[in-house]
């Protein structure tokens, strides 16, 4: 808390943005993964973030795979070339999309590293995350029951010129067929606003 | 050799030349003879002439003979120099690369060199900086000593403080110690007095038992006489009780006597109440009955004052008919009449109506004539004012048609004016100021012709303003026209903002739902992505699944067709615990040991006993079919020579003999044991003595 409260007193800047934006990232795919019962809960362990009290996996690989998605996500982030990243939840027996969370990221381009520090309270920011994680929470009551095993993917919407690295590949949207949209909560850092929403499949039955 | 030859031959030459002219020089001062001297002396002249020129000739041809030996010497010596030189220059050119290389290893090697001695630099300074830690730590180590020496220093004198504090102790100790012993004596006479007193208080405390004895007897006694007491006021209130009882009890009679006669009032009371009751009914019937009477009475008494009042006013009717002259007999007549009445007042209504529709439709006309006639008012007065305005226009028009040919008259005859003092002479100076000062009348010019243009557009518009406010009226006609307009204008606002609205939201539902624009993104995903290992272990799943179910139907085959377990297909066995299978085999195989020794002991008994039965009995029985024994006799005649007895129950208790070509040739013993006696022991045991007597007799 004493390195957040320091920035504080200096305002926000680029790179501070971006890692705001990556870590809001990663504890809250962690909290859709521990909701949606993706994982076995025993292997998610608690911790404190945002005044809350979190859960993160333990699994060494699923936390390496993590770690490189975000850090990755700090550098766009930091060069305002992504747009948007989405947690796809498959099943695994036929690859159907069942969920789909979509956060949105606009990203204001005059802010560049050489630029002045925007006045923003970490304060307020951390609330507006609260809040958004509180209803990420939330939503689990009228989502509709994950029966079978399923699997998640991360995809992240860059601009076209992008390089590709390593590692990485081009893939499809993964659009759910007949679903259903609600809007959620979004926050911001002044920098960048990150919109949050989750696509899911219509149930069969009325 | 060529030069030698050459050289041998311009010496014979010179030689041959030499000997001529000493020949010719003896020949000369042989003769002397001055006539044939000159001739020979020029003939020898000429010779030597002759002579000295082939001489020079020769020596020319050998000076360049030589010359082309030197030349061909020298390009060889030049070859072999150029070759030499190239070798050293090959040789120089490795010995260069030798060298740089040699050079270059050297400076790296000096690069190292000093490396290592940043490194040992820095290694020195790291040393001298960790002697002066430790310097300085070891000052720090010799202050701490020194303060811990002082603190030495300091302790040695508090052991000395202590040391006479414990020997003032000590002194203190021994006079305690004296105090103590003359205590103890105290003490001793203390005990022995203690001793005393603690005999006195037992006999006290004795003497306070018996005390207490006596007391708690006195006590006893005290309360056995409360209880008598008690029991003394008890029985003294019952007998105040029981003298109550008896009264009580005196008055009971009487009180039997009254209780009935209060039944029998009771209920002749109950009688009197509900004869009080139905009359009570019967009462308050008849008064409502009166009450009835009585507003009947008032009704009626109402009724024929009406019924008078009626009768005058019919009266009163029956008279009109002679008062007002029409043919009115009876309230008919006058009905009749005023429906009449009525039907042309309606008439008269109607006729009202039209009258009032037609007076409203001439006075919409009238108003349609006079908003025409304002409309064609105001036409007329915008028609005015625009030729006003154009007037306007017209004579600004003019006055800057005027203002500009004035300029440009004045620009010509300057330019004239140029043109005429062009050709004389040249004064670019003076004409370039003319034209400026041109230019900046025209622009003046200018300005004072837009100020004056708006001057006059002010004014119009004032006037403008001034006739707006008189011609409303007039322009309702437009106001309604652009209303008109306006309003559709609205229309397709409303409609385009409604397709706007429309398509906003299938733009927020389709970003929802996940929708990109391909031209501007692209989607990335990690390849080793948690949903494709997922798919991939699933894959591998399946595949090894199959590949169990295929084993297992293999085996299940092979298991039903009642073949060996081949050794490949025995690992399949082993999904089970194999310890279980080993444990399984092995009972098997002990089981089947087992069987199998039983059976060879079965087997030798069995063969043991009938061998036995045979030399015992005589008789070798067989078991022919199911039920049926064959006995063959030891002492049997011939080889096929054999009894059969069939069992007549499943244990075999019951046996008949059944008919045999032998059975035949005994049919007396037959019928005497069997038939008989009914005896097959009997039986058999005489066929075998029988056979015997035979056998031995034959």
């Amino acid at each position: 808390m004493a390195k957040q409260l320091g920035r504080d007193q200096q305002g926000i800047t680029l790179r501070g943005s971006a890692e705001i934006v990556a870590e809001f990232f990663s504890y809250g795919i962690n909290s859709i993964l521990y909701q949606r019962g993706i994982y076995p809960p025993e292997t998610f362990t608690r911790v404190q973030k945002y005044g809350l009290t979190l859960l993160i996996t333990t699994d060494p690989e699923l936390k390496n795979y993590l770690n490189n998605v975000v850090e990755q996500m700090k550098e766009w982030l930091y060069k305002c070339i992504v747009q948007r990243l989405v947690v796809v939840i498959s099943s695994i027996e036929n690859n159907e999309v069942l969920e789909r969370w979509q956060f949105d990221i606009e990203c204001d381009k005059t802010a560049k590293d050489e630029s002045a520090p925007r006045e923003k309270s970490q304060k307020a920011i951390q609330d507006e995350i609260r809040s958004v994680i509180r209803q990420i929470t939330a939503t689990v009551t009228f989502l509709p029951l994950l029966e079978t095993a399923c699997a998640f993917d991360l995809l992240i919407y860059t601009d076209k010129d992008l390089a590709v690295p390593e590692k990485w590949e081009e893939s499809g949207p993964q659009f759910i067929a007949n679903s259903e949209e609600v809007r959620l909560r979004s926050f911001t850092t002044t920098i960048h606003k990150v919109n949050s929403m989750v696509a899911y499949k219509k149930d069969s039955f009325p | 050799m060529e030069d030698l030859e050459d050289n041998t031959t311009v010496f014979s030459t010179l030689r041959s030349l030499n000997n001529f002219i000493s020949q010719r020089m003896e020949g000369v001062s042989g003769l002397a003879t001055p006539g044939s001297s000159q001739s020979s002396l020029q003939i020898q002249y000429q010779q030597r002439v002759q002579l000295e020129e082939q001489a020079g000739q020769i020596h020319s041809k050998s000076q360049l003979l030589q010359v082309e030996r030197e030349k061909m010497q020298m390009e060889l010596s030049h070859k072999r120099a150029r070759i030499e030189l190239e070798k050293a220059a090959n040789t120089n050119a490795r010995n260069y690369e030798r060298e740089a290389d040699r050079n270059q290893e050297l400076l790296t090697r000096i690069k190292q060199y000093q490396e290592r001695e940043t490194e040992a630099e820095n290694k020195l300074k790291e040393q001298m900086e960790m002697n002066k830690s430790y310097k300085k730590s070891m000052e720090t180590m010799s202050k701490k000593l020194q303060e811990k020496e002082s603190k030495l220093a300091e302790a040695n004198e508090t052991i000395t403080v202590l040391k006479g504090k414990i020997s003032e102790l000590q002194w203190n100790i021994m006079n305690q110690e004296m105090q103590m012993t003359s205590q103890d004596s105290q003490k001793q006479e203390l005990m022995e007095q203690l001793d005393v007193q603690h005999k006195k208080w037992q006999e006290a405390s004795q003497q306070i038992q018996t005390l207490q004895a006596s007391q708690s007897l006195l006590a006893e006694y005290e309360q056995k006489i409360k209880d008598l007491e008690q029991k003394f006021s008890q029985q003294e209130h019952d007998a105040l009780i029981v003298k109550n009882m008896k009264a009580e009890l005196a008055r009971f009679p009487k009180m039997e006597r009254e209780l009935r006669q209060l039944r029998e009032e009771n209920a002749y009371f109950r009688e009197m109440k509900e004869n009080n009751g139905l009359l009570k009914e019967e009462v308050e019937g008849l008064q409502r009955k009166l009450e009835r009477y009585e507003k009947v009475q008032a009704q009626l008494v109402t009724v024929e004052l009406e019924n008078e009042k009626l009768l005058g006013r019919l009266k009163s009717w029956e008279k009109l008919d002679q008062s007002t002259g029409l043919n009115i007999r009876t309230p008919d007549d006058l009905s009749r009449q005023i429906v009449a009445l009525q039907q042309r007042e309606l008439a008269l209504k109607e006729q009202n109506s039209t009258i009032t529709n037609s007076a409203r439709i001439l006075e919409k006309a009238r108003q349609q004539l006079q908003e025409e006639i304002l409309r064609i008012q105001s036409q007329l007065l915008d028609e005015k004012k625009k030729r006003e305005q154009h007037e306007a226009l017209v004579r600004r028009l003019q006055k800057r048609v005027l203002l500009l040919t004035k300029e440009r008259d004045g620009m010509r005859a300057i330019l004239e004016s140029y043109d005429s003092e062009l050709t004389p002479s040249e004064h670019s100076p003076q004409l370039n100021r003319r034209m400026r000062e041109a230019e900046e009348m025209v622009q003046k010019l200018h300005a004072h012709n837009t100020e004056l243009e708006l001057e006059v557009e002010m004014k119009i518009l004032k006037s403008q303003e001034n006739t707006a406010e008189q011609s409303t009226v007039i322009t309702k006609e437009e106001v309604d026209a652009l209303r008109l307009k306006i309003e559709e204008l609205e229309a397709e606002r409303s409609k385009l903002e409604e397709e706007k609205r429309s398509l906003e939201m299938k733009l927020e539902k389709l970003t929802l739902q996940g929708d990109y624009d391909p031209s501007r993104t692209k989607v990335l995903h990690f390849s080793m992505n948690p949903a494709s290992l997922a798919k991939q272990q699933r894959k591998e799943e399946q595949q090894q699944l199959q590949e169990e179910c295929e084993r297992l139907r293999e085996l299940v085959r092979v298991l039903e067709g009642g073949g060996s377990i081949p050794g490949s297909l025995e690992g399949v066995g082993n999904f089970q615990s194999p310890q279980e299978i080993a444990e399984l085999k092995k009972q098997v195989e002990s089981a089947e040991l087992k069987n199998q020794r039983l059976k060879e002991v079965f087997q030798t008994k069995i063969q043991e006993f009938r061998k036995v039965c045979y030399t015992l009995t005589g008789y070798q029985i067989d078991i022919t079919t199911e039920n049926q024994y064959r006995l063959t006799s030891i002492y049997a005649e011939h080889q096929g020579d054999c009894l059969l007895f069939k069992a007549s129950s499943s244990s075999g208790g019951k046996m008949q003999l059944l008919e045999t070509e032998f059975s035949r040739t005994i049919r007396e013993l037959i019928e005497l044991h069997l038939l008989h006696q009914d005896s097959i022991p009997a039986f058999l045991s005489a066929l075998t003595l029988d056979l015997f007597s035979r056998q031995t007799v034959a």
